[in-house]
């Protein structure tokens, strides 16, 4: 009986070991990396058709390039 | 160290075939897009062309069309499929005489090829030959001919993938709800909770993961639904069912473009994609968040 394993603690344990990576920035949902990487580029992608419909015809595409990886790194890094 | 490397060593197959037949025919595709090449044109080499088929993808009125077309054909199958998939579940989950015999004859479509599936229906509703315009005009009066009626057509195809893929549907939410432990339902029913209720509160959130699944994998599958509506209804009449499968195939192959067709490809490949996570993300991701710890 003296060797009994505590649950609680390995719950514990457990949950620090998984949950790590994971956290809340500005994005509604807890996000890794990972899911990060994958907004970014979908707002990327995003971001350069509806620049392409609308807006190149006054603005070049490089500037919607620019803000595009600018936002993708704030979501990477802060989101 | 040992078991990482046996691990790697069991996954190689695995992660060879999803890279020959997944990321590999992937990645060319996405080299294609930003190419113009017609190989059996007047010039068969690729010319890079930097984003002109994207530039030209988001005013082609057609694709945009079919966009929506397709959207709609999707959310009427998939859900039609989940609510008639449940309830053909929940039936399979009571006895009663002849049920394995039923079930059989239930899953039968599944096997069926879709190309084969497209040929049968469109047999069953052409005016002259067909069951079902004989059977609407003698019993309603009611002319069908979904050469002509657009919204019949769209209706049909809806129908068609109906029939052939609820089977799928029930089978899955048949295997959760057999794996479902009996407690919870008891205790509820001690509770003196009622079958809304139950249905509601304890068989719902226990088989949302199923569901789920389910409805992603069709979901993706009805975005890129070619064969069976290429056979009903070809696309038409107009563009009425030219989803965006059909609407590739067109560029593909009728008209040679590579290109542009890699380049529509693409971007359906990004709308499932977003389709999917949001799904995900309302559906799973927030209310994990929401749940106490």
């Amino acid at each position: 009986m003296e060797h009994m394993i505590d649950l609680d603690e390995a719950d514990d344990e457990a949950n620090t070991i998984v949950a790590s990576p994971q956290r809340t920035g500005f994005l509604p949902i807890v996000t890794n990396w990972f899911d990060r990487v994958f907004v970014g580029i979908y707002l990327f992608v995003a971001l350069e058709l509806f620049w392409m419909r609308f807006l190149e015809q006054s603005i070049p595409l490089s500037v919607c390039h620019v803000l595009a990886i600018v936002l993708g790194v704030l979501i990477v890094w802060r989101g | 160290m040992r078991s990482n490397r046996v691990g790697w060593l069991m996954l190689a197959p695995t992660i060879a075939i999803l890279g020959i037949f997944g990321i590999v025919p992937f990645l060319y595709v996405l080299y294609v897009a930003f190419h113009q090449w017609n190989p059996f044109g007047a010039n068969p080499y690729m010319i890079y062309n930097g984003a002109d088929n994207f530039r030209r993808l988001v005013f082609d009125n057609e694709f945009l069309t079919s966009i929506a077309f397709t959207l709609k054909f999707a959310f009427f199958a998939v859900v039609s499929e989940v609510i008639l998939g449940y309830l053909l579940a929940q039936l399979f989950m009571r006895e009663f005489p002849g049920r394995g015999l039923f079930r059989t004859i239930h899953t039968l479509p599944l096997i069926v090829a879709p190309i084969v599936v497209g040929s049968v229906w469109r047999l069953m509703t052409t005016p002259s030959i067909g069951i079902i315009p004989y059977l609407l005009k003698s019993w309603f009066g009611y002319d069908l001919n979904i050469g002509r009626d657009a919204t019949m057509a769209f209706a049909l195809t809806v129908i068609m993938d109906i029939w052939h893929w609820t089977p799928l549907v029930t089978l899955t939410l048949l295997a959760a709800l057999v794996s479902l432990p009996k407690e919870p339902f008891e205790q509820a029913q001690i509770d003196g909770a009622n079958r809304w209720q139950i249905f509601w509160h304890v068989t719902l959130p226990m088989i949302r993961p199923a569901i789920l699944a389910t409805v992603f994998i069709r979901l993706m599958d009805a975005l890129r639904t070619v064969d069976e509506v290429w056979m009903l209804t070809g696309g038409g009449p107009g563009a009425a069912t030219r989803y965006l499968g059909l609407h590739i195939w067109k560029i593909v192959f009728p008209k040679t473009d590579y290109g542009y067709g890699s380049a529509t490809s693409i971007i359906v490949l990004y709308l499932t994609l977003v389709m999917c996570w949001l799904l995900y993300v309302a559906l799973v991701a927030r209310r994990d968040q929401k749940r106490p710890s």
